[in-house]
């Protein structure tokens, strides 16, 4: 009886164990911070740059928008490879991400959904907003690229928050419109270049680091900021809300002086690619099932040793 | 009872002699733009025939209106899954001509001749398709393409002793349940409290094209230049000082009316949802159209704050007479289910020739009984009521009835009186009815045909009386 108890026991601890170690996908903290390295002089606006060719990307996983009625996602995940340099003024993010059909734009292209993709920006660091394009009290400003049109900047989630003098102030029309708006013409400082080869996009945006509208973050050496992407594949006729988007990803711009005497020490000290992982490893939690079941198992055969 | 009021249209299709002057004027004033060169706002198609864009009532191919899933109303795109908007090809690929080559070819013994030009490309092309192209082909095999055959051997009307032929001009139907409003995730559709006109926020639309979709008459429009949707205005600018829409104003054969309906909005989704497709044109002229001389109606409609002069223009409504009072107008395609605010009189067919009635067609005097008609009831109700050929064959009858009874006060002959008064009665009409009617339908002038309210709103200026328009 007692031994039927212990066996039992010791099944319990194990499956708790499994448990733990299959559930671990906890989202805790952000682990590791990006770095944004510093370059002398312009950044290369071409996407097949070689200069581009040498920087450490990060892997961003992204997943399709959950969405409600009339529209019904498309159910699969897709990888969106980040790098990103500064040389104090400006900010170049290096998008890559395969898609097997290039859609763009086109002039009585009435059934073409062009390929676009996207990075969103706090507009104020501190208080992450909420990721889904913003709140009222706490807006985004976006990045937005659409093949065979261009860039724009934009904003999401400032419209009802604002009164029409604070609107007129921000340059934006007095009544919003729409949740997702254009910045006034003096912010439209973006730029961007595109390539596509062998099923691969390869999209470079570029912003300044300074703030040319309060509602665009000031992004300064040193100092952590949180960005997310959003990738739209047309020829499954994603547009809108029909698109696949990321988590909040933290980015560090380096410090222009500090660049000179890390480049050295970087290149000795930091192992392997840093990807980043936005939970508590996975590792980690099986680990410590593993554990907790070795150990039910081992009390589980000191007990019935104990009888015996 | 929930009052509302609408601006609505009558086309009265025994009139129209297919000139396509209002897809002109229409297009002039509103669509020479870069981005909307493909786009009719009106067009007119010659039936039977594919429409613009091809085959535009095949909801199997466009996944367009609402269907029902026991008594749930669910758009076809999202049931199908299927967001696709149609591509140029399906509308087709507009041109113009190489006109300058007319003046500066070298002399030949030839003429020149000014090639086809794409306008979208600007490049030389070859014209394969147009808007109206069956049209330009005198039907030939593209009546297969027409979606209302169903119940008919269309092999028949082929022959040629049996072809038919008539015109069906389309605008936006404005309709009370709009499956494009309801398509918009950005909510960028909306229809005007005031007078029912649906428009695109071009403000609020991001050329998503759910709505493109989901308009089963296809009558939103992608603006490729702009990247936004567009469709028909209702000429609202010209509405709101009491002007009719340009088509209507421009219309050669005068085939089209203006006036105000109110109809009750509560009632608007339930006969949407009407499970038998052919009881939805009863029910909506029965229940959700409402008759502005009825004490309670006029009291609902004050109630829900319809400004009088909308009130009093809904009880000298044209359009009021026409679908309600004589039921001699129908909505195209009801089967659709999005309760479209647009309604044609069916056509009546030519007189019958001495030939035919050697071969022992049946006539009224000169006109054809309404089985004898060369375009089959059965078509007209497949088009207009959802295959009721009741309804159909009721309108056709007060109108050769109308025809006979005009007929008999010119053409005096012994009993021809007698014979029209039966033929009205058997009709449900009465002679005042029938003067009313031919009135309406055969002399009415400008404020006859167009019966507008105006939007404008009386502003007292504070302290001095003085009241602007």
């Amino acid at each position: 009886m007692r031994r039927a108890a212990s066996l039992l026991a010791a099944l319990l601890a194990v499956l708790v164990g499994l448990a733990v170690s299959i559930s671990a996908v906890v989202v805790t903290a952000q682990v590791p911070e990006v770095a944004v390295k510093y370059v002398e002089g312009a950044i290369p606006l071409d996407p097949n740059s070689p200069v581009w060719a040498d920087v450490q990307g990060v892997e961003v996983q992204l997943a399709s928008q959950v969405l409600v009625y009339p529209i019904s996602p498309t159910a699969e995940s897709r990888t969106l490879l980040v790098k990103a340099l500064h040389n104090g003024t400006h900010v170049a993010f290096h998008l890559e991400w395969s898609d097997g059909t290039q859609d763009v734009a086109t002039p009585g292209g009435l059934d073409v959904f062009p390929d676009a993709v996207a990075i969103q920006f706090p507009t104020r660091l501190g208080q992450l907003p909420y990721i889904c394009m913003g709140m009222v009290d706490n807006p985004v400003n976006i990045i937005y690229w659409k093949a065979g049109a261009g860039a724009e900047n934009l904003v999401a989630g400032a419209g009802y928050g604002l009164s029409p003098e604070q609107r007129d102030a921000l340059g934006l029309a007095r009544s919003p419109v729409s949740p997702v708006e254009l910045l006034p013409p003096n912010a439209q400082v973006v730029a961007a270049r595109a390539a596509y080869a062998e099923g691969t996009w390869r999209v470079v945006l570029v912003r300044p680091t300074a703030s040319v509208h309060p509602l665009m973050a000031q992004l300064a050496p040193g100092q952590p900021v949180s960005t997310a992407f959003a990738v739209w594949d047309g020829s499954r006729g994603e547009r809108g809300g029909l698109k696949a988007t990321s988590g909040w990803i933290s980015f560090v711009l380096e410090a222009a002086a500090e660049a000179v005497t890390e480049v050295r020490t970087v290149t000795e000290t930091v192992p392997g690619p840093a990807k980043v992982v936005e939970v508590t490893p996975t590792w980690a939690w099986a680990a410590i099932g593993v554990l907790i079941a070795v150990i039910a198992l081992l009390l589980g055969l000191l007990l019935r040793h104990r009888q015996t | 009872m929930r009052v509302r009021a609408q601006i609505v249209m009558v086309m009265n299709l025994d009139k129209c002699i297919g000139c396509h002057t209002c897809s002109i004027t229409c297009k002039n004033t509103w669509l020479k733009r870069e981005g909307m060169e493909y786009v009719w706002w009106n067009n007119v198609e010659t039936r039977p025939g594919p429409g613009y864009p091809r085959r535009w009532e095949d909801q199997d191919r466009y996944n367009g209106g609402w269907t029902l899933e026991g008594r749930k109303l669910r758009l076809r795109i999202e049931v199908r899954g299927d967001y696709r908007p149609p591509a140029l090809e399906d509308y087709y690929h507009p041109w113009t001509y190489d006109y300058e080559r007319l003046f500066s070819a070298q002399q030949f013994d030839v003429q020149p001749s000014a090639r086809p030009i794409s306008l979208v490309t600007g490049e030389p092309m070859d014209v394969e398709w147009g808007p109206n192209w069956n049209d330009d082909l005198a039907g030939a095999d593209l009546i297969d393409e027409d979606s209302n055959w169903a119940g008919l051997q269309k092999e028949i009307y082929k022959q040629y002793r049996d072809v038919f032929m008539m015109y069906l001009p389309r605008i936006c139907n404005h309709c009370l349940f709009p499956s494009c409003l309801y398509a918009c995730p950005r909510k960028a559709i909306y229809k005007r409290e005031e007078d029912g006109i649906v428009l695109v926020d071009q403000e609020r639309c991001r050329g998503y094209r759910y709505c493109v979709s989901a308009c089963p008459y296809k009558k939103v429009y992608y603006n490729w230049k702009s990247g936004k949707s567009e469709k028909c205005i209702f000429c609202y600018p010209r509405i709101e000082v009491g002007q009719p829409t340009v088509c209507s104003e421009t219309c050669v054969g005068k085939i089209r009316y203006l006036g105000v309906l109110l109809y009750d909005d509560d009632a608007v989704e339930d006969v949407a949802k009407e499970p038998e497709p052919r009881n939805i044109v009863p029910r909506f002229l029965d229940e959700v159209i409402l008759d502005p001389a009825d004490p309670k109606v006029v009291e609902s409609a004050k109630k829900a704050g319809i400004a009088d002069a909308w009130i009093e223009a809904a009880r000298s409504s044209p359009v009021y007479k026409i679908v309600k009072r004589w039921r001699v107008a129908f909505p195209l395609h009801p089967e659709f289910r999005t309760m479209p605010m647009l309604f044609y009189v069916p056509p009546l067919s030519p007189v019958i020739t001495e030939g035919e009635r050697a071969l022992g067609a049946k006539v009224v005097d000169l006109f054809p009984m309404v089985e004898e008609m060369r375009i089959p009831v059965r078509y007209l109700a497949n088009m207009f009521t959802a295959g009721n050929e009741e309804l159909v064959v009721g309108a056709l009858k007060k109108l050769i009835a109308l025809r006979a009874y005009e007929r008999s006060l010119n053409v005096r002959r012994p009993g021809e009186a007698e014979a029209a008064r039966k033929l009205l009665s058997e009709a449900g009409l009465t002679e005042r009815d029938a003067e009313e009617m031919y009135r309406l339908f055969a002399l009415a002038r400008y404020h006859e045909r167009f019966v507008i309210p105006t939007a404008r709103k009386k502003v007292t200026v504070k302290g001095i009386g003085i009241v602007r328009p």
